[in-house]
C-alpha cells in the first residue's frame, strides 16, 4: 500500500516538475518581450541582458500610437477574427459532421481534395485572389478577408476526426425518436463536441489573426490594417523599431489571452459520460 | 423513360438559342477580346480597383475634366517608406500649395511596401501613381512591363544632364528610361576621430586597402577597424566591384562576375578577413549600432545617407566623425563608389491623367534644386541632382564632422561614381556571391573558386552564358 | 457503421420513392398539357433531381455552404497556379483578355500576364536545380526532428493536464498555449535576439553553466536547430490544446471499465487512451507535418535562409522565385510539385494512421 502511495507521489512530483519546466520555457521569450516593451531602444540589447522591466512602456506606446493608430489596428484584427471564427465554426462543423457520419458519393475524393488545399502556400494564391477581389470590387473590405478562408480545410478535418468518436448508436436512437438530421446535429452532436469546438475556435481565430501577406495586399488604407500589417510597417529600412514592435506584440497577445479565458470552461472532461445506455 | 428525348430536344434548342444570341452580341461589338476601343488595357490605378467604365475609352471616373489626354488628374497617391516618405511630404505640401491638386503620401515599412507594390503591379490593379523604386530593383521591375516609360517626358524637360550620370544606367532598359533619380549614395569611409588619433592612424595616409589593413593592425584585439558582416558580403562585394567600374553582366547579357576585377575584390575581402581587423556583426541591429556607439568599430564604409542615421541613432558621437574616400584597390586606382539611392517611378496601369500629374509632381520634387535641397537639409537624402552641388550648403563646415566639409567630399564622389548594370537577375547575383564568398571566408574555397562558382550558379539559374 | 447504412438506406428509399411518385404524377399530368413551357421546365428539373444521389440528400445540404465558398474562392487560384506552371512569365499583361459591354453593364477581364508556353520546361528546371534540392533537404531535416519532438511534448503535456490530480489546470493551460498568440514577426524577432551569438540571452545562460558560445545563427547545423527550437516553442501549446480536447471526448466509462478489469496506468493509456485518441492524433500529425513543410516566416526572419542556404525552406525558395525574381511560371511549377509531394505524404500518413 505504502509502495503504491509513494509511487503515486513520485509520479505526481514528476508530472508537476515537467509541466512547470515547460511553462517556464514557454514564458521566457514572452517575458523578455514584455521587458523589451518597457525599455527604451538603447537599453534593449545590452550584455548581460536586462531582466527587470523598465518604465518606458507608456512612452513606447505613445510613440507607437503616433506612427499608426494601433488601437484601431487591434480592433480591426479582433473584429475580423471573431466574425471569421463564428462563421467558419458553423460551416466547418456542419461539413465535418457530414463527412464523419454520412455516406455519399464522392465522399473520399472530395475530402482529400479539400485536404490538399491545406498544403498550398499562400504566397502564390495571393495574386489570383487579389485579382478576383479587384473584379468584385471587394478590395479594402473585411469580407474579402473573411470569406475566402471561411471554408477552412483545417476546420473540416478536425471536426471530422472528432465527430467520428460520437457513437452511432446515439444518432440512431435519436433518428428512431423522429428527430430530423438537423436536430441531431444541433442537439446531440454539437454539445458533445464542446472542447473540440473550443479548440477549433482557437485554431480558426489564430489562423485569421496571423494572416499577413493576403491582408497586406487587400487592405489599402491604414484605418483598415490588421496587426501583422501594422507590425510590418514598423520594420523600416534604416532602422527596426524594436521597442515599438515589442509594445505592439505584447498588446497583441491580450485578445488571445481573453479568448483562452473565455473558452476555458469548454475544456471539460467526460461529456459523454452516461450517454450510452448500458 | 420516354421523357428524355423531349427534354433533351428542349435543352438542345435552348442551347442553340443562347449561342445565337451570343453571336449577335459579338457582332454588335459588345463582346470581344483584346482592347475595348481606345483603352490602355488593364484596370485603373488607385481610385477604383475595377475595370474602367463605359465604352468611350478608358478615362476613369474620379478625374477632373475628362477631355482627352492633355489634362492632369487632380489627385494622386504616392507610396514611400521611412525617412524618404516623410521627405516626400515636404515636396507634396509645396506642390499642393502651388497647384490645384492633392498629393497623398503614404508611408509603409520597406519590405511590406515592396510586397504590396509588387502584387499590385503584377496583377494590374491597385498600384499608386507614384512610388519609390530602389535602383537595385529597377531592372527586374521594369522587365515585368508594369512601369511607365518616362523617356519622352525627360527629353522634353531636358533634365537628363542635370543628374549624376551614374544613376541612369540602372533605370534604363532597351534605351528607355523608366524612373527619375532621386537620391544617391556616394560612398566613403566614416571614421571615429578619437580612435584614429589614439592609435596614430592618419586617414590622409590611407590610399589603398593595403594601407588600410596595415593601419588597422594598430588597433588592439578588442577593437576593430571595420565591420565585415557575414550576412551581407554581397553588399561589400558590390560596392568594391562597382568602385572598379565592374559590371556584373556584359551588355550582350553574359555573366561577368568572375572577371579580374571581381577576383581582386574577392581577394581583398579575404585579406581583410584574414588580417583579423574586422568585426562580424549583422548590420542595422542594435548590436551593430552599439558597437559604433562605443567605438568598438572604428570605421564605417558607407554612403552619404548614413549621416542621417548616425545623427539619429548615435547622437553622442557627433563631432567625432570624419570621412575619407574609400581606399583604392591598388595605388592610383578609383576611390568612388555608390551604395543605394532610390528613384521615383510611375506605374503603367494608371490612367494618362494620373501619369501626367505624377510626372508633374516628379519633376517638381526631383528636378528642382529647391526641393532636392529641402529634402537634403531636412532628411539627409543626398541629391542625385548634380546642379545642386553648386549650392553653398555643400561647402559648409559641419560640426558633426569636427569642421570637415564632408558634403563637398560626397559631392565629388557622387560625380566620380561609375554606373552599374543592375538587371532583372541582380538578386541571383547577390545570392550567389553571398553564398560563395561565405564559403571563401570559412576557408572552404579560394577567391578564384568562389567567384567562378558564383558565376556558374548565376549562369545556370538565369539561362545565360559565361563571359 | 452497419447500423447507419441500414438506416440511411431506409431513409434514402423513402425519399426516392416519394420523388418517383412525384414524377409519375407530373408525367401523367403534363402528358395532357405538353405545350406550356413551364411544365417542360419543371419536368426537366424533376428529372435531374431524380438522377442525383439522394442518399441522404441532407448530407449535401450540410456540405453545401462550405463547398460553395470553397469552390469560388479557392478553386480559381488553384487552377490558375496549375495553369501558370506550364508557362514562363514575361511580364504584366497588356490589354484585356475578354470584355463584355452591354451599355449599363460592363465587364472586363484583363489579361493578367504575358505568357510564354514552355510546357514541362519549368518542371525540368526544378529537377536540375541545386537550390531546390537543398531547400527540400533543409525542410525535410527540420521536419523529421521537429514534428515528433513537438507532438511528443504536446501529448505528454496534454496527458499531464488531463490528470485528475493536477491543480491550476487553467493557469498551466493558458501559460503553455500562450506562445501561439505571439505574432509571427514579433516572436521571430525575439528569437533572433535571444539566439544572438554574442549578446543573446541563451548563450548568456549557457555560459553560466560553462558551455561556450554556441553559433546559433552563424553555423549551418546550429541554425537549423534554432529554427527547430523556435517552431517547437511556438506550436507545442497549440497542439497540446487540440490533443487535450481530444482526450476529453473519451468517455469516462471506458477508463472505469478498464480499471475494473485491473488495468494499471500504462495499460489504460495503451488500451483506452491511445486507440480513442487515434483520429485526433492523426489530425495533429498530419497538420503539423503540413505546417512544417510550409515553414516560411521563421527562416525568413530569423536566418534569412542562411547561413550558406542551410535553412532555406522550400516555400522560402518559392517566395524568392515569385516575389524577388518574378519567375511566376517557375514558382507555380514549384508549388505544384510541392503540393503533390506533401499531399501524397499526407495521404500516406492518413492511410497508415488507419481509417476505420
Amino acid at each position: 500500500m505504502r509502495e503504491q502511495r509513494r509511487k503515486d507521489a513520485v509520479w505526481r512530483f514528476l508530472t508537476y516538475a515537467f509541466v512547470i519546466t515547460m511553462v517556464v520555457v514557454m514564458m521566457v521569450p514572452l517575458y523578455w518581450m514584455l521587458v523589451a516593451a518597457t525599455l527604451p531602444q538603447e537599453q534593449f540589447l545590452q550584455f548581460p541582458p536586462r531582466l527587470i522591466p523598465g518604465t518606458a512602456f507608456l512612452d513606447n506606446f505613445a510613440a507607437l500610437q503616433e506612427r499608426l493608430d494601433f488601437v484601431r489596428t487591434i480592433r480591426n484584427s479582433v473584429l475580423i477574427a471573431v466574425i471569421y471564427t463564428l462563421l467558419s465554426l458553423v460551416l466547418c462543423s456542419m461539413a465535418g459532421f457530414a463527412f464523419a457520419k454520412y455516406e455519399f458519393k464522392f465522399k473520399e475524393p472530395i475530402f482529400y481534395t479539400i485536404l490538399a488545399t491545406l498544403v498550398l502556400p499562400i504566397q502564390l494564391l495571393v495574386i489570383p485572389l487579389f485579382l478576383l477581389m479587384a473584379q468584385l470590387d471587394w478590395t479594402n473590405t473585411f469580407r474579402a478577408i473573411i470569406l475566402p478562408w471561411a471554408a477552412n480545410p483545417i476546420g473540416i478535418f478536425l471536426m471530422r476526426q472528432n465527430m467520428k468518436s460520437i457513437p452511432d448508436a446515439l444518432l440512431e436512437s435519436a433518428r428512431m425518436d423522429g428527430a430530423t438530421e438537423f436536430q441531431i446535429f444541433y442537439r446531440i452532436a454539437l454539445p458533445t463536441m464542446r472542447s473540440s469546438l473550443a479548440a477549433l475556435a482557437i485554431i480558426l481565430f489564430l489562423f485569421q489573426w496571423d494572416l499577413f501577406l493576403y491582408p497586406l495586399v487587400i487592405l489599402e488604407t491604414a484605418d483598415m490594417y490588421t496587426i501583422p500589417i501594422g507590425l510590418a510597417q514598423l520594420t523600416g529600412f534604416q532602422r527596426i523599431y524594436y521597442d515599438q514592435i515589442m509594445v505592439a506584440a505584447t498588446l497583441a497577445i491580450v485578445p488571445m489571452v481573453v479568448l483562452f479565458l473565455v473558452l476555458q470552461k469548454q475544456f471539460v472532461s467526460g461529456i459523454l459520460a452516461g450517454s450510452l445506455k448500458e | 423513360m420516354t421523357k428524355k428525348p423531349d427534354y433533351a430536344r428542349y435543352g438542345r434548342r435552348r442551347l442553340m438559342k443562347g449561342a445565337g444570341l451570343a453571336g449577335l452580341a459579338g457582332l454588335a461589338g459588345c463582346i470581344g477580346t483584346g482592347d475595348p476601343e481606345g483603352g490602355s488595357g488593364g484596370g485603373d490605378g488607385s481610385d477604383d480597383s475595377n475595370g474602367s467604365d463605359g465604352g468611350d475609352g478608358s478615362n476613369s471616373s474620379g478625374d477632373d475634366n475628362g477631355d482627352g489626354g492633355s489634362s492632369m488628374a487632380s489627385e494622386i497617391d504616392v507610396w514611400g517608406w521611412d525617412v524618404a516618405a516623410r521627405a516626400l511630404t515636404i515636396s507634396a505640401e509645396e506642390y499642393e500649395s502651388e497647384n490645384d491638386a492633392t498629393v497623398s503620401v503614404e508611408e509603409f515599412g520597406r519590405s511590406a511596401m515592396k510586397d504590396r507594390l509588387q502584387t499590385n503591379l503584377l496583377s494590374g490593379s491597385g498600384a499608386p501613381a507614384v512610388s519609390m523604386l530602389e535602383s537595385v530593383d529597377g531592372p527586374s521591375l521594369i522587365d515585368t512591363g508594369s512601369v511607365a516609360p518616362l523617356t519622352d517626358e525627360i527629353e522634353e524637360a531636358g533634365i537628363r544632364e542635370d543628374f549624376v550620370s551614374g544613376k541612369w544606367e540602372a533605370l534604363t532598359v532597351d534605351g528607355d528610361i523608366y524612373a527619375l533619380p532621386w537620391d544617391t549614395g556616394p560612398t566613403a569611409v566614416y571614421y571615429r576621430r578619437s580612435v584614429y588619433d589614439e592609435y596614430d592612424i592618419d586617414p590622409d595616409g590611407i590610399e589603398t586597402w593595403a594601407d588600410f589593413i596595415e593601419e588597422g593592425q594598430k588597433l588592439p584585439d578588442d577593437q576593430y577597424m571595420l565591420n565585415l558582416p557575414e550576412g551581407d558580403l554581397s553588399g561589400v562585394w558590390r560596392y568594391q566591384f562597382r568602385q572598379l567600374s565592374g559590371e556584373p553582366f556584359l551588355e550582350s547579357g553574359e555573366v561577368n562576375i568572375h572577371n579580374e576585377k571581381s577576383l581582386r575584390v574577392a581577394r581583398n575581402i579575404k585579406e581583410i578577413y584574414d588580417a583579423d581587423i574586422a568585426a562580424n556583426i549583422e548590420g542595422w541591429t542594435s548590436a551593430w549600432f552599439s558597437a559604433y556607439g562605443d567605438a568598438t568599430i572604428a570605421s564605417l564604409p558607407s554612403a552619404a545617407w548614413m549621416e542621417g542615421t548616425l545623427r539619429a541613432e548615435l547622437p553622442d558621437t557627433a563631432g567625432d566623425w570624419g570621412v575619407f574616400k574609400i581606399p583604392a584597390l591598388e595605388s592610383g586606382g578609383p576611390r568612388a563608389s555608390n551604395w543605394g539611392g532610390s528613384n521615383l517611378m510611375i506605374a503603367d496601369q494608371v490612367s494618362d491623367e494620373k501619369k501626367a500629374r505624377g510626372w508633374d509632381y516628379l519633376e517638381y520634387s526631383l528636378a528642382t534644386e529647391e526641393m532636392q535641397l529641402a529634402m537634403y537639409n531636412e532628411y539627409g537624402l543626398f541629391p542625385a541632382l548634380e546642379t545642386t552641388y553648386e549650392d553653398p550648403v555643400f561647402d559648409e563646415e559641419l560640426d558633426f564632422y569636427d569642421g570637415q566639409a564632408a558634403r563637398a567630399l560626397f559631392a565629388e564622389v557622387a560625380q566620380e561614381s561609375p554606373g552599374y548594370r543592375f538587371t532583372a537577375d541582380t538578386p541571383e547575383v547577390s545570392q550567389a556571391i553571398e553564398t560563395e564568398l561565405q564559403r571563401m571566408i570559412n576557408g572552404e574555397q579560394s577567391p578564384e573558386e568562389a567567384i567562378q562558382a558564383a558565376a556558374e550558379t548565376v549562369a545556370e539559374n538565369t539561362d545565360r552564358d559565361l563571359a | 457503421m452497419a447500423t447507419s447504412d441500414e438506416t440511411d438506406d431506409r431513409i434514402g428509399q423513402g425519399y426516392r420513392r416519394r420523388v418517383r411518385m412525384k414524377i409519375q404524377t407530373a408525367t401523367r399530368q403534363s402528358r395532357r398539357a405538353m405545350r406550356p413551357v413551364w411544365d417542360r421546365v419543371r419536368f426537366a428539373r424533376q428529372d435531374l433531381t431524380a438522377a442525383t444521389p439522394t442518399l441522404p440528400r441532407v448530407a449535401y445540404l450540410f456540405i453545401a455552404p462550405f463547398f460553395l465558398l470553397f469552390s469560388v474562392f479557392l478553386a480559381f487560384p488553384v487552377f490558375y497556379t496549375l495553369y501558370l506552371s506550364f508557362f514562363e512569365y514575361q511580364g504584366v499583361g497588356q490589354g484585356s483578355l475578354f470584355w463584355i459591354d452591354l451599355g449599363p453593364v460592363y465587364i472586363e477581364i484583363p489579361q493578367i500576364a504575358q505568357l510564354n508556353f514552355v510546357g514541362l520546361g519549368n518542371y525540368a528546371r526544378l529537377l536540375g536545380n541545386d537550390l531546390f534540392w537543398q531547400s527540400m533537404f533543409n525542410t525535410s531535416y527540420i521536419l523529421v526532428i521537429q514534428v515528433p519532438l513537438m507532438i511528443g511534448l504536446a501529448l505528454a503535456l496534454a496527458l499531464a493536464l488531463n490528470a485528475s490530480f493536477l491543480r491550476l489546470k487553467g493557469v498551466f493551460r493558458t501559460a503553455i498555449a500562450l506562445p501561439v498568440s505571439a505574432n509571427l514577426v514579433a516572436y521571430s524577432t525575439v528569437f533572433l535576439l535571444l539566439f544572438n551569438e554574442q549578446l543573446g540571452f541563451l548563450n548568456y545562460v549557457l555560459a553560466g553553466v560553462g558551455i561556450g558560445p554556441v553559433p546559433w545563427l552563424t553555423d549551418g547545423f546550429w541554425a537549423r536547430n534554432t529554427i527547430i527550437a523556435a517552431v517547437t516553442w511556438r506550436w507545442t501549446g497549440y497542439n497540446m490544446i487540440i490533443l487535450l480536447a481530444g482526450l476529453q471526448t473519451i468517455p469516462q466509462q471506458l477508463y472505469e471499465a478498464a480499471e475494473i478489469d485491473g488495468a494499471n496506468r500504462w495499460e489504460k493509456f495503451r488500451y483506452v487512451t491511445l486507440p480513442q485518441l487515434k483520429p485526433v492524433m492523426l489530425f495533429v500529425v498530419v497538420l503539423s507535418t503540413i505546417g512544417t513543410f510550409k515553414l516560411f516566416a521563421e527562416p525568413y526572419v530569423i536566418t534569412g535562409g542562411g547561413p550558406t542556404n542551410s535553412t532555406i525552406t522550400i516555400v522560402q525558395y518559392i517566395y524568392r522565385q515569385a516575389f524577388v525574381n518574378f519567375n511566376l511560371g517557375y514558382a507555380s511549377a514549384l508549388t505544384v510539385v510541392f503540393v503533390a509531394v506533401v499531399s501524397v505524404f499526407s495521404v500516406v500518413q492518413i492511410k497508415i494512421g488507419g481509417e476505420d
